[in-house]
C-alpha cells in the first residue's frame, strides 16, 4: 500500500489551495508614480485578471517618451492566469484528498516553477515597454527597464514597484506546501 | 523792554506755523502697526499654511459684474470667479452653445443676493441661487462643479432685488420685485402708477435632479418697492417677510418723494397657503405665469407698519422673530412672529391697504433697538450666542447686540460704509459665531492706489470673543452686495467629469474622431488631450479642419484627459471664439465660416509641457 501522508499535511495543502483561490481577488503587484505635480501618486495595480489604477493618465503621460499605451488587452496572461490558478488549486485539493506521499512534491515544485516563470514574464514586459520606445517621441530617453521591486527615477517621476496582497497570499500558499515536509519527516 | 519777548513770540509763531502745516489731525485709519502683539496674533489667525485649506467658503455676489466670487475664510484669499450672468472668455462661458443659449444674448447682469440651498434651515451646500436685478433672471449654480446650471427669465417683474432667499427646505426661491411695472411691461403713463403698475413676487421651484428652474407662481402686490426679504424658520417656516419702501407711490425724484411717509410696511406672506390656493386653481394665467391676486384670496397676506424706508429684514436663527433695519430711521425693530400670529388669529387689524390687512404695530413689535449715534442700519447677521450684528452704513460700524434684551454689547468701526455683512453660517438656524465679514462699499485709500477707480473692501472681524476684533482687510472687485459663508465640509465637489460614453456628441478614443459633412453643415467630433487636438483620426492631418466659405461649423470637443486640473482651451484666431473643456467634459461651439482664409487653432489654457505645440488649423476655402 502506498504511503499516505497525515491529516495535518492534508489540511495544509487544502489551506494552500484556499490561499491560491483567494489571491485571484487581490492585486499581486503595483507601481506607484510620484512627481511634484502628482504628490498623491499615480497607480498601476495589477490583478491576475486586470489592470487597475490611473492607467489612462499613465498612458497619456507615457506618450511623451514614446512608450506604447497599455491596457488589459496588451497582456494575454490576464485572460488565462485566473484559470491557471484555479486549476492549480484544484490539483492541490486532489493531491490532499489522495494523501499519497509521492505527490507531496508536486505543489511546491509547481509554485516555484510558476513563480520563476511569472517573474521572468514580468521582466520581459517591463523590458519591452521600457526599451521599445517610439523614436519619434517628443522627449528622447535612454531605453530603461523599470525594476520589479524598488525605486526608480525617470524624468520628473519617482516610481515605486512592489508586490502586494495577492503575492503575499501566494507566498503563504507556498509555505503551506512546504509544511507537510516537516510534518512527514522521519521520526 | 524785555528782550526775550520777541524771541519767544518768534518761537511760538514758528511752532504754530509748523503745527498748521505739518501736524496730522485727520481722523482716518491709523493702523495698528505699532501694536506688534495684536498684529502678530491677527496674522496667525488668518494665515493658512501651505498644505492646509481655509475653513469656510464665502460665496459673494459680484454685483453688476454678473459673477459669483468665491473666497476662502479666514485667509480672505480669492479662489475663483464663477461667471453667472455675464460671458467669461477665460472659461468660454457664453461662448459654447449651451451657456450661450443659457445667457440668452445678455452680456451683463446685476447679481445681488446669493442664497445657498437649505435643508431644515441649514445650508446643505448643493446649489447657490442668484438674482439678476437688471434683467429679471434667476440662476442656479451647481456647487459640485461651481458651474452655472440653469438661468431663467421671469415675466412681469421689475428687477428681483428682494431675492434671492430660499424657504427652509428650498421648496421655493423667492424673488420679489424692486420696481413696479405694468403687467407684461406694457405701455402705461406714470400718472396711472397706482392703478396700472404692480409689484410682483415670483415663487420659483428648482428641480435638483434635472437642474432646472421653473416659475411656480407669481403674487400680485401693490406698486410698492420691495427691498429685501427673508424666509421664516421652524415656527415661522411657512412665512416670508419682505420690506417695502415707496408706499407713497412716488413716480419721480424718489430720493425725496419715496421718503415722505413715517411708516412703510413689512409684508408677511404665507407661502404654504398660497401654494394651496394656486393648486386649487385660484390664479389667472398672465404672460405664462400663474398669477395670484391677494385682494381676491385673503388669509395669506398681511402687512405690519415699520419705521420709514426699511432696508433689510432678517429672521432670527430660532425663527421666532424678524428684525427690520431702519436705513432712514436709526434703529432696528424686533418683531415677534408669535405676536403676529396672535393678532392674525384675533382678526386684530388696524386697517386695510390695497386689500391687505394691516396688523397694529404695537401688537406685533417686541422692541426698538436704537444704539446712540448709530446711523443707517441695513442688515442683520447672527452668532451662536443669541446676538445680532448690524451693519451701519452711515456711521460706518458694526453693532453687536443681544436679541432677547436689545442690550448693546459692542461696536467696531469699519472702513467704510458697509452694506451687507456675512457671518459664518450667519443666517441659518445654527450660526457658527466665528467670523463676520463686513462688505464695505467704499475703500478710499486703504489699498495701493489704482487711480480714481477704487476697489470695494471686505473686512474680516473675529466674533468668537466678547468683543469684536477687526483682523484683516482685503480688496475686492465691484461689487459684492450680499455673501453667504458656508463650512467647507458641506461642499462636495467633483474633481473631474466622469467618463460617460453615452453622452451626446462625446468621443473618447482617438480613432473615433471624425468630421461629418451634411450639405453645408460640418460637424466635428474631436478630442483634446495632452498635447494635441484630434478632429479626424483618419485624415492626413488629424488636427486640421477644412471647410468651405459659408459652411455652418459645429465643433464638439471632449477632453479625454481624465486627470485633475488638466483643462484644455480652444481658441480660433480672428473669429472671436474661445472656450475650454475641463477634464472629461464635452462642449460644443457653432459658427459660420464667413471669412475665407487660414486661421490657426490653439490650446488657450496652459495644459502641459507641449502646450505650445497643441494646435491645428482652420482652413476656409473661398467660394
Amino acid at each position: 500500500m502506498a504511503k499516505k501522508f497525515s491529516v495535518g499535511s492534508m489540511a495544509s495543502l487544502i489551506g494552500a489551495a484556499a490561499f491560491l483561490f483567494a489571491s485571484i481577488k487581490f492585486p499581486w503587484w503595483g507601481m506607484k508614480f510620484y512627481a511634484p505635480q502628482y504628490m498623491e501618486g499615480l497607480d498601476i495595480i495589477v490583478y491576475p485578471s486586470k489592470l487597475e489604477g490611473d492607467i489612462d493618465i499613465v498612458n497619456g503621460l507615457n506618450h511623451y517618451i514614446g512608450m506604447a499605451p497599455f491596457s488589459n488587452e496588451s497582456f494575454p496572461e490576464l485572460q488565462y492566469l485566473p484559470g491557471l490558478i484555479i486549476g492549480m488549486a484544484i490539483l492541490f485539493i486532489i493531491i490532499a484528498l489522495l494523501r499519497r506521499k509521492a505527490l507531496l512534491y508536486v505543489p511546491a515544485v509547481l509554485l516555484v516553477a510558476g513563480g520563476a516563470i511569472g517573474i521572468y514574464d514580468m521582466n520581459r514586459w517591463l523590458t519591452k515597454f521600457g526599451t521599445e520606445l517610439d523614436p519619434k517621441a517628443p522627449i528622447e530617453l535612454e531605453p530603461f527597464v523599470p525594476p520589479i521591486i524598488g525605486e526608480n527615477i525617470l524624468a520628473n517621476f519617482v516610481t515605486h514597484s512592489y508586490f502586494t496582497t495577492g503575492s503575499f497570499l501566494l507566498g503563504a500558499a507556498f509555505l503551506l506546501t512546504l509544511l507537510p515536509f516537516w510534518l512527514e519527516r522521519r521520526k | 523792554m524785555k528782550k526775550w519777548v520777541p524771541a519767544a513770540s518768534g518761537l511760538l509763531a514758528g511752532f504754530m506755523a509748523a503745527t498748521v502745516f505739518f501736524a496730522d489731525f485727520s481722523t482716518g485709519p491709523k493702523g495698528t502697526a505699532s501694536n506688534d502683539t495684536a498684529n502678530k496674533s491677527n496674522a496667525e489667525k488668518v494665515y493658512v499654511p501651505y498644505g492646509e485649506l481655509d475653513e469656510y467658503y464665502m460665496l459673494s455676489s459680484g454685483g453688476h459684474s454678473g459673477q459669483l466670487f468665491v473666497y476662502g475664510l479666514p485667509s480672505m484669499r480669492k479662489i475663483r470667479t464663477v461667471p453667472v450672468f455675464s460671458p467669461d472668455p477665460a472659461t468660454g462661458y457664453g461662448f459654447d452653445t449651451k451657456t450661450k443659449e443659457m445667457l440668452g444674448g445678455y452680456t451683463w447682469g446685476d447679481f445681488h443676493h446669493p442664497a445657498i440651498s437649505e435643508t431644515n434651515a441649514e445650508y446643505d451646500g448643493k446649489f447657490v441661487f442668484a438674482n439678476d436685478v437688471a434683467n429679471n433672471r434667476i440662476a442656479a449654480v451647481d456647487l459640485s462643479s461651481f458651474h452655472t446650471a440653469d438661468i431663467m427669465e421671469m415675466p412681469n417683474m421689475g428687477g428681483p432685488h428682494a431675492g434671492t432667499f430660499v424657504t427652509q427646505n428650498t421648496e421655493y426661491i423667492v424673488m420679489p420685485t424692486r420696481f413696479s411695472v405694468p403687467i407684461g411691461k406694457e405701455y402705461a403713463p406714470l400718472d396711472e402708477f397706482e392703478d396700472k403698475y404692480k409689484g410682483v413676487v415670483s415663487m420659483v421651484k428648482f428641480d435638483q435632479k434635472k437642474k432646472e428652474l421653473d416659475l411656480a407662481y407669481q403674487i400680485m402686490l401693490p406698486p410698492w418697492s420691495y427691498d429685501l426679504s427673508d424666509a421664516g424658520k421652524k415656527v415661522s417656516g411657512d412665512w416670508i417677510v419682505m420690506t417695502t419702501y415707496n408706499t407713497e407711490f412716488a413716480t419721480t425724484n424718489n430720493e425725496i418723494n419715496a421718503s415722505q411717509n413715517d411708516r412703510d410696511y413689512i409684508v408677511l406672506l404665507n407661502w404654504k397657503e398660497l401654494e394651496k390656493k394656486v393648486a386649487d386653481g385660484e390664479y389667472e394665467e398672465v404672460n405664462g405665469a400663474k398669477m395670484i391676486d391677494p385682494r381676491k384670496h385673503k388669509g395669506s397676506i398681511y402687512a405690519v407698519p415699520v419705521a420709514k424706508s426699511p432696508h433689510g429684514v432678517d429672521v432670527t436663527p430660532d425663527g421666532t422673530r424678524f428684525i427690520a433695519s431702519g436705513k432712514l430711521a436709526p434703529l432696528m425693530t424686533v418683531f415677534s412672529f408669535e405676536k403676529a400670529f396672535e393678532a392674525i388669529k384675533a382678526g386684530n387689524f388696524e386697517t386695510e391697504k390695497f386689500g391687505i390687512p394691516v396688523l397694529p404695530y404695537d401688537k406685533v413689535v417686541e422692541r426698538e433697538v436704537d444704539p446712540p449715534g448709530a446711523l443707517g442700519p441695513l442688515h442683520t447677521q447672527f452668532d451662536d450666542k443669541g446676538n445680532a450684528y448690524n451693519t451701519m452704513f452711515i456711521s460706518s460700524e458694526i453693532v453687536k447686540w443681544k436679541i432677547a434684551t436689545g442690550e448693546i454689547l459692542d461696536r467696531t468701526p469699519v472702513h467704510y460704509s458697509p452694506g451687507h455683512s456675512t457671518a459664518t453660517e450667519g443666517d441659518t438656524a445654527s450660526p457658527d459665531g466665528k467670523w463676520i465679514v463686513s462688505l464695505n462699499k467704499i475703500a478710499k485709500d486703504n489699498f495701493l492706489s489704482v487711480g480714481p477707480s477704487h476697489p470695494e473692501s471686505m473686512e474680516l472681524i473675529d466674533i468668537s470673543g466678547e468683543k469684536m476684533s477687526l483682523t484683516y482687510t482685503a480688496p475686492v472687485d465691484p461689487e459684492p452686495h450680499y455673501a453667504q459663508t458656508i463650512h467647507r465640509d458641506k461642499i462636495k465637489t467633483i474633481k473631474i467629469y466622469e467618463k460617460d460614453e453615452k453622452r451626446e456628441h462625446s468621443v473618447w478614443k482617438q480613432e473615433d474622431t471624425r468630421i461629418e459633412r451634411k450639405g453645408n453643415e460640418v460637424h466635428v467630433y474631436g478630442i483634446a488631450m495632452r498635447s494635441k487636438f484630434v478632429f479626424d483620426a483618419k485624415a492626413k492631418r488629424p488636427d486640421e479642419i477644412k471647410v468651405n466659405q459659408g459652411d455652418k461649423v459645429t465643433i464638439h470637443l471632449t477632453n479625454i484627459d481624465l486627470d485633475q486640473d488638466i483643462t484644455h482651451g480652444f481658441g480660433i484666431m480672428d473669429h472671436d471664439l474661445n472656450y475650454e473643456v475641463q477634464p472629461g467634459q464635452t462642449s460644443t461651439i457653432e459658427f459660420t465660416a464667413e471669412k475665407a482664409g487660414t486661421f490657426p487653432i490653439y490650446c488657450t489654457n496652459f495644459c502641459s509641457a507641449l502646450h505650445q505645440e497643441m494646435s491645428g488649423y482652420l482652413l476656409v476655402e473661398p467660394k
